[in-house]
Parts: C-alpha cells; sequence; structure tokens
C-alpha cells in the first residue's frame, strides 16, 4: 500500500490486490452494520441505486427514530446533546435517515472503487470525491477502533505500537494492522486535500 | 505501513464535562439560562476522539466553516488539547444543520445553550 498522489484530477494510491480485497470485505462490513445489506451480494445496478440514495431528498419521519444499540453505530450516528434527551431525539428524527443513507452510500462508492475487477492494484477517486472519501475512512476507522476498544487516548497510542509488534491474538492484530493502514492512507490523502484547498482549487 | 504523520491525530481521548468557562457560578447560569431561554443562542462544541486525525479535523474546520488556516488550526487544537471546543453559534435550527454536517464528517459533535 502506498500513500495517494494528486494526479490527472484524481486522488491515487497503489493498493494490492490482496490489500483491496481486505478493505472491501472491512467496508461491507461498516455498510451492514449502518444499512443491514450485504454489498457484496448486490449487483452493480443496486450498488449504484444506492450511492444515488445518499444524494437524494432529504428524508423526514413523523415518529421518533430509537438511538442505535450498537456502540460502533452510535459512533456514526451519534447522539446530538450530552444532556438534553430531547434535542437529541428530535435531532435524531429530523437527520438520522439522511445521515445513513448519506454513509451507506460513500461506502458503496468506496466499496466499488476497491471491488472494480478493472482496478487493477489502483485506488484511484476523482478529487471531487475526495471529501467523501475521507469521510468514509473516519466512519471505517470509527467503528474498527470501536470494535477493538478504542475509547481513550492511550488506548490509541497502544494500537499502534501493537500494530509493529506479533500479537498473541491473531485476529485483534489483523484489525488493529487494518487500522493502522487506514490511518495511514486517510492521513496521506487529507494532507493532499488540505494542500489543494489551501491553493484555491476547486474539489473541496 | 505507519507513516511519519500518522501519530499527528486528535487524542485526547474520552472529552472532560466541565463547562465551557464563563466566569459565572452554576446557579447563575441556570438563573441566566431561564431568563433568556428563548433568546439564547445556541452552540456546536466539537469534542476530542482517539480516532479523528489532527489535519482532517483542520480540513473540516477550514473548507466547511470557511476558517482561515491559523483559526482552523487553533480550533483543532483546542479541541486536542483542551478536549471540546465551540465551533459555531446560533439559533436551534443553524446548530442542528452544523451538528448534522459535522456528524456527516464523522467528527463527534454536540449541540447546547450558549453558555452553559
Amino acid at each position: 500500500m502506498h500513500a495517494f498522489k494528486e494526479r490527472r484530477g484524481s486522488y491515487v494510491a497503489k493498493v494490492g490486490r490482496g490489500e483491496r480485497e481486505v478493505l472491501a470485505a472491512l467496508v461491507a462490513d461498516v455498510a451492514q452494520l449502518l444499512g443491514g445489506v450485504r454489498l457484496d451480494e448486490l449487483d452493480a445496478a443496486d450498488v449504484t441505486a444506492l450511492v444515488e440514495a445518499g444524494e437524494g431528498a432529504p428524508r423526514l419521519r413523523a415518529a421518533p427514530v430509537e438511538a442505535p444499540d450498537d456502540p460502533a453505530v452510535r459512533r456514526l450516528l451519534p447522539d446530538a446533546s450530552r444532556d438534553d434527551p430531547e434535542v437529541s431525539a428530535e435531532f435524531r428524527r429530523l437527520t438520522e435517515d439522511d445521515l445513513r443513507a448519506r454513509k451507506l452510500a460513500r461506502l458503496a462508492l468506496l466499496w466499488s472503487a476497491l471491488s472494480d475487477p478493472e482496478g487493477g492494484d489502483v485506488l484511484s477517486v476523482p478529487v471531487d470525491r475526495g471529501p467523501e472519501l475521507a469521510a468514509t475512512l473516519t466512519d471505517v476507522r470509527l467503528v474498527v477502533a470501536e470494535r477493538l476498544g478504542v475509547a481513550t487516548d492511550d488506548d490509541a497510542e497502544r494500537l499502534y505500537a501493537e500494530a509493529e509488534l506479533p500479537g498473541a491474538d491473531a485476529g485483534r492484530h489483523y484489525l488493529v494492522s487494518v487500522y493502522a493502514a487506514l490511518t495511514w492512507l486517510q492521513e496521506s490523502l487529507v494532507t493532499l486535500m488540505l494542500a489543494r484547498h489551501r491553493r484555491g482549487g476547486a474539489g473541496d | 505501513m505507519r507513516g511519519p504523520r500518522c501519530r499527528r491525530r486528535v487524542t485526547v481521548g474520552l472529552p472532560t464535562v466541565d463547562p465551557v468557562p464563563t466566569g459565572t457560578s452554576t446557579q447563575e447560569r441556570a438563573q441566566t439560562r431561564e431568563d433568556a431561554a428563548v433568546a439564547d443562542p445556541w452552540v456546536t462544541i466539537v469534542w476530542n476522539d482517539p480516532v479523528n486525525l489532527m489535519t482532517y479535523v483542520t480540513y473540516v474546520f477550514e473548507t466547511y466553516f470557511g476558517h482561515p488556516h491559523a483559526k482552523a488550526e487553533k480550533l483543532m487544537r483546542q479541541v486536542h488539547e483542551e478536549g471540546r471546543a465551540a465551533v459555531s453559534s446560533g439559533s436551534l435550527e443553524q446548530m442542528e444543520v452544523d451538528v448534522q454536517a459535522m456528524h456527516g464528517f464523522g467528527l463527534w459533535a454536540t449541540l447546547q445553550r450558549s453558555g452553559q
């Protein structure tokens, strides 16, 4: 896996076939948490429909929306108030369906890019999709961090140290390595996006 | 596979719950809150978390709020070092828009009454 570079109007990172498969499976897991669908079981038209649904008209609910039980989903769709349940409930009613659809759409977009058989060993997104990619990488990292029990600064520090050592628990070590790789990939992307924004470039 | 910038991220962990300094006592704030409940503007608070990158938080503050670099970085540092920062203020409806946008970016944001 190589850092993102800006090339001919796209952000491009070299990501090997095996790495693409790992990331695509993880993205599909997060999408399933959010939307209850398996991206890898949908046909291309359904994935496209999901992407388009995220850009559609706002949805409003008349009835209250329950906060998600899964702490990882709750981190993606957090309460809007720390001390006022009424504010949180009203916010959830007004925004949760939209946020969920947008996050799902971005995941579907990334999943498509990772699963594209023509993609070779490159992950490429047009610069105007950069912010969506960066936000989706955040969402995926938030879910992985929650699953790894990262709640504090110290937890996160220990995680990066852990990634460099062979772990006793192979499953955990695998997830830790993926998390570290995603962090690194996102950092390289956002550094480019910030530089582009400060140059006054389009696509922000 | 970790780059040198990898450690530059927002990492204070769980936020503290102490209020934004207002120079007033809890009682006074409660009274003020009742007196001015209708007119009080609301604020959007962004909280620190161990996952979001410092560069990304800066990027969000620059692009979404349109802050100059210096202000965006100052706010990001405040989130990082103090655990939270008030990033915008206005009506409840306006703050709902900002909080929704922050949640869209993956930042941990809440809204509350100004001075609370």
